[in-house]
């Protein structure tokens, strides 16, 4: 194979991915977006509420994979403000590897629009590859939290949330790594939509400070 | 006009012990079970009449009477095993055969006595060949499933035959244990002068009815053929097998993978043929030197797709070890449910559906069915008892959630996380928690809580408050009401 060749595979492989950048994003509010088919990383106090916001912007079943101390204090009394209970499938894993096999599993079905897993230390560079190349193959868009630290990884971009002390609601949401964009810093404010008739809404998320970094 | 006939098995259970060669049946013995309170005589043998017992006397009375009386208690598994084979065999003498636990059967010879040679003749045809399977039985012939069953049992004949359009003239000398009312009813009855069902039968419906209530009425019209009391056969339930062996073991993965295909074939092409679908599948491989190896696996929603099948046995049939090969075979379809075969291209809901069952099959297999779980609703004002997780595959129907009454954390901890008191106060106003220190900036509560009034053991009082804290974190603070030092507890955190 010549250089030429390589270079033009590599243009149609990039042209590939940045078409898909651009036709599928699951859009949270303005600038705040998320690509499908691949795996982002949230950290933070308020990452499950990062997560869980995502998820109600796509439809179809959500898989949360964990350990059993950590998807077992998720509480569907609370979460039904935002997306339906039923939607959820637990899935715990009894180590590290089983979490993240049962990750790849449910990336790599093409019915789970969205996949959050709950890691205590981020994947690293070999986990997060093979991740992101079973989300290539789903389509889905994959949620990491990370309880501890993150480690050098392929993901597509890594939030920190934080809670806001000025409300019910409210959050401060910092994009520190973004590998096709920009970064940004977000004071985030959610309201309900009105709910009389039962059925789970979006609601809507105000971007109320735009301060970039 | 129907004919039924009813099969009486008046010695069900000794039946069962002369066809075993029981060597006890020629002394007096008998089946005893409980009744009211007390070991009573069921069934009796010759000798054991002879001895001058009867049905319903108590043990101990027996005993005082035949000291040398031998008993045993019914055993109703083997019992109904036996009903049940017999009522197998009566497949030969009319294709219509219900059961009628515990001692009884019942056959739809409408069409179908005259290749006996006529009813009679069916009847003792009948009673010949379940003599010659060591099973003592009474018949009775009638119109209906009630007066058929009445005339085998209260004739005190072998064969009763009651001619077409004859049953109320057969069944009027009968008393009103024939009708099969319950025994209160039967009481009730006999206290008002009442004996045969041919005095009911000259008094007006109506006012039966309103004495003895609706149940009565209902026997009889259906007794006497007023009302339809069909014979209504339960097919047995087929059995979803297919069994392989081989004249010489195997043990490389491609040939495990060729049986296991035909295996599949064969099971799945007859489940899809009846439209049913199985959720678990057992694979029995036996292995010449280590005997047999069952591999189970499961699915979230019954089916018979072959590869899926194969596809789900892959992972355990790797896991397997075999050394020596491996040469007989069998898979078997469980937990069989009827489904319904839908198109696969046009409805995308149903597809959309079906990808996500498959998920869960596929996880479950590895990790357990019982690690993955879909949340439930339950009616409780206890945040920790407001759900519960149940494994995903049994949920079948969609659950509605109701929009929640109260504002809950989304992070409940089931074991209320002790926390350590820096700065004291209502709620503590410097206080801290997994290694971090946190300050009260607002708090909002109490919100007193008592456990459940029927549940008079589980946890006591307890005062909850949501805490907002100064660097961001909302909590729910709990501590339990009256005590001099309060402890306080982190319940849960807030989104």
């Amino acid at each position: 194979m010549s250089v030429a060749q390589i270079i033009n595979r590599r243009d149609v492989g990039t042209l590939a991915t940045l078409q898909l950048q651009a036709r599928e994003a699951v859009c949270l509010s303005g600038p705040v977006r998320l690509a499908k088919g691949r795996v982002h990383e949230v950290m933070g106090d308020s990452a499950d509420m990062f997560a869980i916001l995502t998820a109600s912007r796509l439809a179809g079943p959500i898989i949360w994979i964990g350990l059993s101390r950590d998807i077992g204090s998720l509480a569907p009394t609370a979460l039904q403000d935002y997306i339906d209970p039923a939607r959820v499938i637990l899935t715990e894993g009894i180590s590290r590897s089983e979490v993240l096999w049962a990750a790849e599993q449910a990336l790599r079905a093409r019915c789970a629009s969205c996949v959050i897993v709950e890691l205590s230390a981020g994947p690293n560079l070999r986990e997060s590859r093979r991740l992101q190349v079973a989300a290539q193959d789903g389509g889905g868009v994959g949620i990491i939290l990370i309880h501890g630290r993150a480690q050098t990884s392929a993901c597509e971009t890594r939030w920190h949330c934080a809670a806001n002390k000025s409300g019910e609601n409210t959050w401060v949401w910092s994009l520190t790594k973004n590998r096709r964009g920009e970064l940004g810093t977000w004071c985030v404010n959610w309201t309900n939509r009105d709910r009389s008739g039962g059925a789970y809404e979006a609601g809507v998320i105000h971007l109320a400070v735009a301060t970039a970094t | 006009m129907r004919r039924v006939l009813s099969i009486w098995l008046s010695q069900l259970p000794l039946d069962l012990r002369v066809r075993k060669g029981d060597p006890r049946i020629a002394a007096p013995f008998a089946i005893i079970s409980e009744i009211k309170n007390a070991w009573r005589l069921t069934h009796l043998s010759e000798a054991a009449q002879a001895a001058g017992l009867s049905p319903e006397l108590s043990l101990p009375d027996a005993r005082a009477i035949c000291p040398q009386l031998l008993t045993e208690p019914c055993d109703p598994v083997r019992e109904a095993a036996l009903l049940r084979a017999l009522w197998r065999w009566a497949d030969s003498l009319s294709p219509w055969v219900a059961l009628d636990p515990p001692d009884g059967l019942f056959l739809d010879i409408t069409g179908c006595a005259h290749l006996f040679g006529g009813e009679r003749a069916m009847a003792v045809h009948t009673r010949e060949r379940l003599s010659d399977m060591n099973v003592i039985s009474r018949i009775g012939v009638a119109d209906t499933k009630g007066a058929a069953w009445a005339l085998a049992r209260f004739k005190g004949r072998t064969i009763e035959i009651a001619a077409e359009g004859k049953t109320g003239a057969a069944l009027a000398a009968l008393p009103l244990e024939g009708l099969r009312v319950p025994p209160k009813i039967a009481t009730d009855l006999r206290r008002t002068g009442l004996k045969t069902i041919g005095q009911l039968s000259e008094i007006k419906p109506a006012e039966l009815a309103r004495r003895f209530g609706l149940d009565l009425t209902k026997a009889l019209s259906a007794t006497l053929g007023h009302a339809p009391d069909p014979v209504s056969p339960k097919a047995a339930d087929p059995i979803y097998a297919a069994r392989m062996t081989l004249p010489d073991p195997i043990g490389l993965r491609d040939d495990l993978l060729g049986v296991l295909g035909r295996l599949v074939s064969s099971v799945s092409g007859r489940l899809e043929s009846d439209a049913k679908g199985a959720r678990r599948f057992a694979l029995t491989v036996r292995c010449v030197d280590t005997g047999d190896h069952i591999l189970q696996i499961g699915f979230a929603r019954p089916t018979y797709a072959p590869l899926a099948i194969i596809q789900q046995f892959e992972r355990p049939l790797d896991d397997l070890k075999i050394e020596f090969g491996a040469d007989w075979f069998r898979l078997e379809a469980a937990h069989v449910e009827p489904i319904q075969p839908f198109q696969i291209s046009l409805d995308s809901h149903k597809q959309a559906e079906d990808d996500t069952s498959k998920i869960i099959s596929t996880l479950g297999n590895r990790l357990g069915f019982d690690r993955v779980r879909q949340f439930m609703p339950l009616q409780s004002h206890l945040p920790e008892r407001e759900f519960v997780c149940v494994e995903a595959m049994d949920r079948r129907e969609p659950v509605l959630w109701d929009t929640a009454p109260r504002k809950r954390p989304v992070r409940l901890f089931k074991r209320p996380e002790r926390l350590v008191t820096l700065e004291p106060g209502r709620p503590p106003k410097r206080f801290q928690w997994r290694k971090l220190v946190y300050a009260t900036w607002e708090a909002k509560g109490p919100e007193r809580l008592t456990a459940e009034w029927w549940q008079d053991d589980r946890g006591a009082v307890r005062d909850y408050w949501q805490v907002q804290t100064e660097d961001g974190p909302r909590l729910w603070l709990m501590t339990y009401p009256g005590s001099n030092e309060p402890n306080w507890y982190i319940a849960g955190r807030f989104p």
